[in-house]
């Protein structure tokens, strides 16, 4: 009934209005039509806004004298607590509940390797056992932070297939305890380390600037390196320049190099570290190294070890435009040797011989693009114990589509005079051509890598 | 008889002469991460410190490299001031390189300045990396806010004082000079400001949200795809509709990101690129704090009229 009443009262209104003019139909049209655009502006600004993850909160108004402007405190917190001067472990607290005490990190590095089917054979390749195969060489889960105000620790947990086809192992790569506040410019560092010995040691597989590590580090050191349990101390002198220098007794696990595994006879290391700025735009790092232990035969093995690297970065790049590194490492190494005196075959007494052996490796790199870089190494490498030398050259190009992920194609050529264990392949694989091939991700927190 | 006293008198007449030395150590050895720090203690502290930055201006601070000789400047340092919120994150490596327990985290001369900064950008849903480099506790390049100054400025204050107590009057006294300074550059900032307020611009990076906000410009865009990520084709193109659809004049490029590319999207679309101070020091005539923000405005006011 009140519908009714109402579209009578409607159509009596209509007969009463003034007709509308033309010219009033035309420019009511034009306004509804400039409504309908505005709206449409609107919605469409509307739906960006609101396609965008995070909102933006005003600062506070400019003002900037005045009271000092703090921001309200965190739920809990008062002006008073945040005023008061910061205890050692205040800290955390202000990144909000759930907050971790320590960061994490997971990096993973793949490889793969193609070469000729005599090296795969021979296991003459530079992954041993690994040749013409892909496979997940370093998965590491790293943990590191502070302990407490005087400490900081640093866990890595590493997983890589080591042999062809066998399961993932999982090994502890690194555990370790820097004590900070030591006097004098001195740090300790205790615990299970890669050794601050030469450049590239120190630094794990997804982070080399190469697919592998340099054939002189393997020769000497292994295929994983200088990795050992015990303490190193370092020193910052209070100096007008940079100096580091760094005195360590380890176990001498390492096999390759060393091998009695006891502190009863431990193997020493130390280093000096030196860095000049030619400039904003040049630096060079300059070190030097030893290591002395004894070998499982229980002879003397001293490793000395220079190293060099150079970086040209113009004002503004984000990445240096060139970067030279090298390395040398010079063996003395005391060794066993069956004699034969009356050529009868056997073994009539065992000599004590020296052993000096030299190898190193010097690499350029350019990285005219931010995510573009392309270098070559070449490798020079006597063996340890055994005679013979090697040499490598390694052209490769790296790809990052952004810092977090990385890719790397390699080319290598290895000329051998001899295996360095002959008797694997009757002298075969002295001549290895591979192609290698890395793919590098980094999930979570990565510390950031020094020069 | 007379020789002893020649020799005494030499040693005195040696320590007159080396007693501005012992002054000039009494002064605080303070490293900043960024040069707006650098700026800022230096305002703050006056004759009761000697300041050194870690950075330059001209350089990303996200990426800065882990050099020695960053260890070389902390190694003597009393005090480290850092921004937080991760932009600086790469000190920790360079002061564990350090050897100097007096600003190792937890340390009285370990300062951090962005306690109390109401942080923009901070993300309200899940973030990954797929979402580019993201900060999740929000926008860490707040220092060239002028606004955010007087909280940067107290916590420089309070940071000092701690190391000695004794200063804190002088310090604080400074902070008034400099807020006073800022105040009266503010008000003229504002007034040349004011003809173009509201006006929408793109950043290269997003690093610098919090100067727009401030003066009530309007980031309608990154160059990057998404932060730290550099820009697709398909991003470029979008941003060049954009400018066009949004009537945007200005993209801000800072010194270390790629000028020619912002020139080209510019150019396409109608607008001007230009560096701006995106740090202290990033370009000619920004040496200091004041400096640096008296070129943003001049140069946006310029470029937005």
């Amino acid at each position: 009934m009140r519908a009714r009443a109402l579209v009578v009262l409607v159509c009596f209104v209509g007969l009463l209005a003034p007709p509308a003019t033309a010219q009033e139909a035309e420019a009511l049209k034009k306004e509804i039509e400039q409504l309908r655009k505005q709206l449409e502006s609107v919605t469409e600004r509307l739906r960006r806004l609101e396609a965008q993850p995070a909102p933006v909160t005003p600062p506070p108004a400019p003002s900037p004298t005045g009271p000092p402007a703090m921001a309200p405190p965190p739920p809990g917190v008062s002006l008073a607590e945040l005023a008061r001067p910061r205890q050692p472990f205040s800290l955390y607290a202000q990144r909000g509940a759930g907050q971790l005490l320590f960061d994490i990190g997971v990096t993973g590095d793949f490889v793969g390797n193609l070469t000729q089917s005599n090296v795969e054979k021979a296991q003459g390749g530079t992954f041993a056992g690994q040749e013409n195969r892909f496979f997940p060489r370093e998965v590491e889960l790293s943990l590191f932070g502070q302990i407490d105000p005087y400490a900081y620790a640093e866990v890595r947990i590493e997983a890589g297939e080591d042999q062809r086809g066998a399961d993932t192992g999982v090994s502890l790569a690194e555990a370790s305890v820097t004590l900070l506040t030591l006097p004098y410019g001195t740090q300790a560092k205790f615990g299970q380390v890669r050794n601050r010995f030469g450049y590239s040691n120190v630094i794990h597989e997804h982070d080399l600037p190469w697919i592998d590590r340099p054939n002189v580090l393997r020769n000497f050191l292994g295929a994983e390196g200088l990795k050992e349990k015990g303490v190193e101390v370092t020193i910052v002198p209070d100096l007008p320049f940079y100096l580091e220098g760094l005195a360590g007794v380890f176990n001498g696990d390492n096999e390759t190099a060393f091998g009695h595994s006891t502190l009863r006879v431990p193997l020493f290391t130390g280093r000096l570290r030196t860095f000049l700025e030619l400039g904003d735009e040049n630096a060079v790092q300059l070190g030097m190294s030893v290591a002395s232990g004894e070998t499982t035969e229980k002879q003397r093995d001293t490793l000395l070890g220079w190293e060099g690297r150079y970086k040209y970065r113009p004002e503004g790049w984000l990445h240096p435009l060139l970067t030279v590194t090298g390395e040398a490492i010079y063996s003395l190494r005391r060794v066993l040797v069956e004699v034969d005196t009356d050529g009868d075959g056997l073994t009539d007494l065992i000599r004590k011989r020296e052993r000096d052996r030299f190898g190193w490796y010097a690499g350029a790199e350019v990285q005219p693009f931010r995510r573009w870089a392309a270098g070559v190494r070449y490798d020079w490498s006597e063996f340890p114990a055994t005679p013979g030398k090697e040499r490598s050259v390694e052209p490769y190009i790296t790809f990052w589509p952004s810092e977090f992920l990385r890719f790397r194609l390699a080319y290598k050529n290895t000329d051998r005079t001899h295996r360095e264990t002959p008797d694997l392949n009757d002298g075969s694989a002295k001549r290895v051509d591979e192609i290698l091939f890395q793919g590098t991700f980094i999930l979570g927190a990565h510390p950031a890598h020094p020069f | 008889m007379r020789r002893p006293r020649l020799v005494v008198g030499s040693i005195l007449m040696t320590l007159a002469l080396l007693a501005p030395g012992t002054e000039a150590a009494k002064k605080l050895r303070v490293v900043a991460t960024i040069p707006d720090l650098k700026s800022l203690t230096e305002a703050v502290g006056g004759d009761l410190v000697e300041v050194d930055a870690l950075t330059r201006g001209t350089q990303n601070f996200h990426e800065a490299e882990v050099r020695p000789s960053m260890m070389l400047k902390l190694r003597r340092a009393d005090a480290l001031i850092e921004n937080g919120v991760e932009l600086d994150a790469w000190a920790d490596v360079a002061v564990l390189g350090a050897n100097n327990p007096n600003i190792v985290r937890g340390a009285a001369g370990r300062i951090e300045i962005s306690r109390g900064i109401s942080l923009l950008e901070v993300p309200s849903t899940r973030v990954d990396r797929s979402m580019g480099d993201v900060h999740p506790l929000g926008n860490p390049h707040f220092s060239l806010d002028p606004g955010l100054a007087p909280i940067i400025t107290q916590n420089i204050v309070d940071g000092l004082a701690r190391l000695s107590p004794d200063d804190r009057a002088v310090l604080e006294s400074n902070r008034r000079a400099f807020l006073e300074r800022l105040d009266r550059e503010m008000a003229r900032w504002n007034k040349i400001m004011e003809p173009v307020r509201g006006a929408k611009v793109i950043a290269y990076h997003p690093d610098v949200i919090y100067f727009l906000t401030r003066f009530g410009l309007v980031q309608v865009g990154t160059l990057e795809d998404r932060p730290g990520i550099p820009p697709s084709p398909q991003h470029l193109v979008q941003i060049i509709r954009l400018i066009k659809a949004e009537g945007v004049k200005v993209i801000l490029v800072e010194p270390w990101n790629d000028l020619k590319l912002a020139e080209r999207v510019a150019a396409e679309a109608g607008a001007k690129a230009f560096v701006f101070a995106s740090a202290v020091g990033a370009v000619k005539g920004a040496d200091n704090y004041i400096s640096a923000i008296e070129f943003n405005v001049t140069a946006l006011a310029q470029a937005l009229k």
